[in-house]
């Protein structure tokens, strides 16, 4: 009887060897053992603006990878990169009804070409304009994405392709290749209910008394881009934050000595939710013309001027929804403004733009129309020639957008013509390490509105620095009407995608079948163990015997 | 990767157990319980060399990439300790040697693979991302087995009254070897820089020497009367 065990153990030892040299062989050994790999990915924008809706519906995910050349789509993510993005691609992934789209971004966006982060400007809008029920992502490329993104890619392009001699080696492949599962970790994203935007408001009295007339300096501090975490707006509106935040501390100087107190009341407001047609805007001058008895804005002001993306180009126009008529405080400053270009800088081409205010657009095109509604005079200064353009909302617009010669200068501009409205002394420096300081702040996070709700640091930390040099600084929050919202914001725009690394289930079935078949080798070899033993003991006996 | 995943790692450790059991003709014998006396014997093996490690061996702090060699020398002679386990259960069984030696030997192996495969494989072979180290573990409770059913052997034989002179030399040497080779494995590893296929092959290679080794001398042993 334990004969038999021992000729199992004898063919175990013979089988065993060579049987594990031809497993080790059939199965295909990896090269590398990676876990799963975790990274952020940003969810593209879901909101709802005046009742029309925008933007990808869905948050969670939890479905396998492929990249755009497979055949079979549906229910997949598919991963793209940007330097291969096209709009075609990406309309074929949708109506193959996809399960998620991740975009892959580059780490620097600057070694990317002009003429693609030009075209994936033009094409945030679109993307944002079809609602979709896919969930979309971005993320950006680090060395395991990328390989997980190329062990894909070959993958799915290899699914296309088959003939009958490389059928066999194509079925072993199939079975044993890596395939990845993509896994969210948040819940599905849900409106967020009573999300406070912020503005913040300020001022500097005027000399001499009441009823003196009053500047409003106005810049709208949130960004916009496809996906809210990605949303720096260094141009547009880093740029016109700076500058407000530098002409607020130069003003503040100027007025705190008596001789160059000026008898103009400066009010400056940093308004929320400006990417979405100017809420806080919108509801600071209802509270204030409507709802208050007496207010800086009811009495005699004498023009309101925005600032939106002031940080590259030598154009400076100035938009106005009606030409300045001749001897008012607007048109004495158009006429310094165009004195200043002129005489100071030749570099810089200045023109002024007319565009009547269209009520019947979804949305508005500048802030000055907000308070050109309410019959009070404003522009907005701008290098961008339209309203439309996609600087103003995509989130390419990073820190290497702005160049801080030419915001500089814009911002001495600006300076120096309020300066002569106002009085007729020579400027204050502006001080180029304080506007690198306050873009390299403003740029350094995302400021999509969404993200900004009443505690967040940027907001804290502009009211600081507002308070710091402006006095009776005050908060103004914009709520959505309850019944019948302006703008709805949705949440779950972070997330942490997972890749988790996956076999085929034919490669578990085959992997079952290499078992029992080693197992099956195994029991012949255990039953036939006494083989080796009597093999063992017919060469021991000989040496017996000569004893 | 799934449940299916978990099945194949399992049954691939756990049916050689199974199969090596019923055709060795132990369950004729009614050894079931013996077996399971011989795990209850290994955990408390395991229980006092723990105690002894964690209270007269300091903690490494030569770090990262160097390899103590001393040290991992000293833990490995503790492995000592298996042997007297094995020679405690051998003595408490009456019967012929083979009995003894598979009865302590199945004991002995299935309780390591209960304590120390089952948790990893419930645990990782069931998760969504798949790693080949599961399938390995499961292979090498496989050599696991053979390794333990000859270490038995060189111990029941090392006991033997009626040992010849000329079989001390060998079976102290395998008995050395059968202690040490975790100890050499880890060596291999780290000087030849192995994979994890090929250091299981390595495993497999050496556990068959000792193991053939082993059975010659057992044969000779037991048929030289």
């Amino acid at each position: 009887m334990f004969e038999e065990a021992s000729e199992v153990l004898e063919n175990m030892l013979k089988w065993s060897l060579p049987l594990s040299l031809v497993l080790f062989l059939v199965l295909v050994c990896p090269l590398r053992a990676e876990a799963a790999h975790e990274f952020s990915v940003y969810r593209m924008q879901q909101y709802d603006l005046q009742g029309q809706t925008y933007g990808s519906r869905n948050a969670i995910l939890n479905t396998e990878a492929r990249t755009v050349e497979a055949e079979v789509l549906s229910r997949r993510c598919v991963m793209m990169r940007l330097a291969d993005f096209s709009y075609e691609k990406y309309q074929k992934a949708l109506q193959q009804s996809a399960g998620a789209v991740v975009i892959i971004l580059p780490q620097n966006m600057s070694t990317m070409p002009q003429d693609i982060v030009q075209q994936f400007m033009e094409l945030e809008p679109e993307l944002l304009a079809t609602e979709t029920i896919v969930p979309v992502y971005f993320a950006l490329e680090d060395e395991e994405l990328l390989s997980i993104y190329t062990q894909t890619q070959i993958s799915s392009s290899s699914q296309g392709s088959s003939s009958a001699a490389e059928g066999t080696s194509l079925l072993l492949h199939t079975a044993t290749a890596n395939g990845f599962q993509m896994v969210t970790s948040g819940a599905q994203s849900k409106a967020v209910s009573d999300w406070a935007i912020t503005s913040l408001e300020g001022r500097l009295s005027g000399a001499g008394g009441e009823d003196l007339p009053t500047i409003v300096l106005v810049a709208h501090y949130d960004s916009f881009g496809v996906a809210p975490w990605l949303s720096y707006g260094a141009d547009s509106n880093g740029s016109g934050v700076a500058i407000l935040l530098e002409l607020a501390r130069l003003f503040s100087r100027l007025y705190s000595y008596k001789r160059t107190h000026a008898g103009y009341n400066l009010l400056f407001f940093l308004s929320g939710g400006g990417k979405f047609n100017y809420q806080g805007t919108k509801r600071w001058l209802e509270d204030n013309l409507d709802h208050t008895d007496s207010s800086l804005l009811q009495d005699n002001v004498a023009f309101v001027l925005c600032l939106d993306t002031l940080g590259n180009s030598d154009n400076l126009y100035l938009h106005v929804s009606k030409p300045p008529k001749e001897g008012s405080p607007q048109h004495v400053l158009l006429k310094e403004l165009e004195t200043v270009v002129t005489h100071q800088h030749p570099d810089l081409k200045f023109s002024m733009v007319h565009k009547k205010i269209n009520l019947a657009d979804d949305t508005l095109a500048w802030e000055h129309e907000r308070f050109g509604i309410r019959r009070l005079p404003a522009f907005t200064l701008s290098h961008l020639e339209s309203h439309r353009s996609p600087a103003r909302h995509s989130i390419m617009d990073m820190r290497p957008h702005v160049d801080l010669t030419k915001l500089r200068r814009n911002t001495k501009v600006i300076a120096e013509t309020l300066a002569r409205v106002i009085y007729n002394l020579t400027e204050k420096q502006v001080q180029e390490d304080q506007l690198a300081s306050l873009v390299d702040w403003l740029t350094a996070q995302p400021r999509a509105a969404q993200l900004l709700d009443k505690d967040s640091s940027i907001v804290n930390t502009l009211e600081y620095y507002l308070n710091h040099y402006l006095k009776d600084v005050k908060r103004h929050l914009v709520r959505a009407d309850k019944r019948d919202p302006e703008f709805v914001f949705y949440d779950q725009l972070k997330q942490t995608m997972n890749a988790y690394r996956v076999k085929p289930a034919i490669f578990d079935l085959l992997l079952a079948f290499c078992i029992a078949a080693y197992l099956g080798v195994l029991y012949l070899a255990i039953q036939n163990f006494g083989l080796l033993y009597s093999f063992l003991r017919r060469v021991t006996a000989p040496r017996v015997k000569q004893h | 990767m799934t449940l299916f995943h978990f099945g194949n790692c399992f049954s691939l450790a756990y049916f050689p157990y199974f199969i090596t059991y019923k055709c060795s003709g132990l369950s004729e014998y009614n050894a079931f319980w013996r077996c399971v006396q011989a795990g209850a014997t290994y955990l408390f093996v395991q229980l006092c060399k723990m105690l002894f490690l964690a209270t007269f061996f300091p903690t490494w702090e030569g770090g990262a990439g160097v390899y103590d060699f001393v040290g991992e020398f000293m833990k490995a002679t503790v492995d000592l300790a298996d042997l007297l386990g094995l020679h405690l259960v051998m003595s408490r069984n009456a019967g012929k040697g083979e009995y003894k030696i598979m009865v302590a030997a199945m004991g002995w192996a299935t309780a390591e693979l209960i304590m120390s495969r089952c948790i990893p494989l419930w645990v990782g072979a069931r998760g969504i991302e798949f790693d080949w180290k599961y399938i390995q573990m499961s292979f090498d409770s496989n050599i696991s087995l053979v390794h333990y059913i000859a270490m038995a052997a060189v111990v029941w034989m090392f006991t033997r009254y009626d040992l010849p002179k000329s079989f001390r030399l060998p079976v102290t040497i395998l008995l050395g070897l059968c202690v040490y080779k975790g100890f050499l494995m880890e060596l291999f590893v780290h000087v030849f820089l192995l994979g994890s296929w090929t250091a299981l092959l390595v495993k497999a290679v050496l556990t068959g020497a000792i193991s053939l080794c082993s059975l010659f001398l057992f044969v000779t042993l037991v048929h030289s009367n």
